[in-house]
């Protein structure tokens, strides 16, 4: 047997504690899950925890009476497609910011970092009026092409390109190997923490953001999942259960991800924190 | 590297998309804001110079979602820092990796979950007077029903309670893995001259967080004068007498509900300056001039 010690006890201790702490922490999903599951009545009269009874109308109601595969496509698709070329515009700048010297260089990349300063609200109005200009208003790429840069990219990027020496660029350059070939051969194979850490934060922002969504679209075949929740919840006050079931399923991809790869989650995110 | 156009080649199209999709806005909101401009009126959208910012002194519901906002960011941020700092810490002392990695991704869960989602999972099955689970918790030490989101004394209370609901998993992530960052020969010095836990903690352990603590401040702060969907949702137009109004909605309300984007851009530059006052008081208090 182990042998009872000090630390043993702080340990069950603080283990009692966050189990308890956690299972407080964890009551909203498990109301949304359990609520997903009972009847309007039994919703409505709330005097059960648990179902009497676990149906699946509420379910059902949500797959026949709204366009859930819609909203699932149009996020999937927008937060993909922004995902991707953000990983490419991010790592490319930023290997030029950390292996190249030209003209301009320090002023490009301040007013870069600069931009990151400006809050959402601040740029909404005038955003929101250049799509329309641009007549992207109702249409996904509202989403997608203002959000294919950003300076927070190309700050995490170049931070992780200049730990690499300049020495393997110049003997690859040496070589015979020309810009990109470089880029795509010795600069990428060596950022992959820094690239999942973005692709991670890029996703889950561009998968749950509300405004954006909010000022461009308006069709509802056309929205995103956050967007068509609330829309539905406005449309369904009353129906707790079907609401919930909604809910249940906006939540579930994500959560799905990132419980698959939670150890590339904790760590993309440890990684933004100490550069 | 030798001198070529490939840097440039790769940038103009990235600062292309940079100027059209952010400085043409920031700059348009300057000039917005000196107009008195409604995109559905096809004339007298002039320059009226500086009135917009003039009607904003004497604005009443200005004033109030001003002030809520700094209440806002001001409590929410403290009580995040400390208990994630605090989790932080207890989790870190706890010496299994199983049950410390169990914790730290079920606290994190909400992270991931959309806030308008949230929001929606909070107004229908946690907050609402009759059925709300938090009522039939507090029923059970008689505490009378509470109107959590229509009561003007409560409503801040419960959206904070949900902001922090949702937020509090990012910075107990970076307060782990800055405490796992300190040398344990700190720590160990510590305990070989006689120091508790507590001393310990604020003797060694929060100076040599420094670095991560002004991180997580700054980051907590700039993210939270933006907080959005959780007061669109559960404080439409204000909430109970407008006690729920915060810079965001009031920005979104007046530009696009009033349609009186002139006005709305004044607003939101103001938010600007204040996020950057603020975040430059930030960075001079937790100013950290060393490493380890």
């Amino acid at each position: 047997m182990r042998k009872w010690t000090r630390k043993t006890t702080v340990d069950l201790v603080l283990i009692v504690f966050f189990s308890v702490f956690c299972l407080v922490f964890m009551m909203p999903y498990v109301r949304m899950i359990l609520d997903s599951f009972k009847t309007r009545v039994e919703v409505m009269k709330a005097n059960t925890f648990f179902p009497s009874k676990f149906i699946l109308d509420n379910y059902q109601s949500v797959f026949e009476k709204t366009p859930i595969w819609n909203w699932f496509l149009n996020s999937l698709c927008t937060s993909t497609l922004v995902t991707v070329v953000m990983l490419f515009t991010s790592s490319i700048a930023g290997f030029v910011f950390a292996k190249y010297s030209f003209k301009g260089k320090q002023v490009i990349f301040w007013f870069i970092m600069a931009t990151m300063m400006v809050p959402a609200q601040t740029t909404m109005i005038p955003s929101f009026l250049i799509i329309q200009r641009l007549g992207l208003y109702d249409n996904l790429f509202a989403l997608v092409v203002p959000s294919l840069v950003g300076g927070f990219g190309i700050f995490l990027c170049r931070q992780f390109i200049e730990d690499i020496p300049d020495s393997m660029v110049e003997a690859a350059s040496i070589d015979g190997a020309g810009h990109m070939r470089i880029y795509f051969q010795v600069i990428l194979p060596l950022i992959k923490p820094a690239l999942s850490a973005l692709a991670i934060f890029t996703f889950l922002g561009k998968w749950n953001d509300y405004l954006n969504p909010l000022l461009y679209l308006s069709d509802t075949r056309r929205m995103t999942m956050p967007l068509a929740l609330s829309f539905f919840t406005s449309q369904r006050q009353s129906d707790i259960g079907a609401v919930m079931a909604a809910a249940t399923l906006v939540m579930l991809p994500v959560t799905a991800v990132f419980l698959a790869f939670q150890k590339q989650f904790v760590r993309g995110i440890s990684i933004t924190g100490m550069k | 590297m030798k001198r070529t156009i490939f840097p440039y080649l790769v940038l103009a199209p990235l600062i292309l998309l940079l100027i059209v999709f952010l400085v043409l806005p920031i700059l348009g909101s300057f000039v917005i804001s000196l107009l008195d401009y409604n995109p559905l009126r096809e004339t007298g959208n002039t320059f009226i110079w500086f009135d917009n910012f003039k009607r904003l002194l004497g604005n009443e519901l200005f004033g109030i979602s001003f002030k809520n906002t700094l209440t806002y960011v001001f409590i929410m941020v403290s009580i995040n820092l400390v208990v994630t700092l605090l989790i932080a810490q207890l989790l870190t002392t706890l010496s299994s990796n199983k049950w410390r990695s169990l914790f730290r991704v079920l606290l994190f869960m909400p992270c991931v979950a959309p806030l308008a989602a949230v929001s929606v999972i909070w107004q229908k099955g946690i907050l609402p007077t009759k059925g709300g689970l938090l009522n039939i918790f507090l029923s059970n030490f008689g505490v009378a029903p509470i109107n959590w989101l229509g009561n003007a004394s409560v409503l801040m209370p419960s959206l904070l309670i949900v902001s922090l609901w949702a937020d509090i998993g990012y910075n107990i992530i970076l307060f782990i893995s800055g405490l796992q960052g300190i040398p344990q020969d700190y720590m160990d010095a510590a305990k070989i001259d006689g120091a508790g836990p507590i001393r310990r903690f604020w003797q060694v352990t929060f100076p040599l967080l420094g670095r991560t603590f002004s991180y997580v401040t700054a980051m907590t702060l700039i993210s939270q004068f933006q907080a959005f969907a959780q007061f669109s949702i559960l404080a439409p137009g204000g909430g109970i007498a407008r006690a729920g109004y915060v810079l965001s909605t009031y920005i979104y309300d007046m530009g696009f509900g009033n349609k009186d984007m002139g006005f709305a851009s004044a607003i939101s530059l103001t938010l600007f300056l204040v996020i950057l006052v603020v975040t430059l008081i930030q960075q001079r208090v937790n100013r950290v001039d060393w490493g380890y």
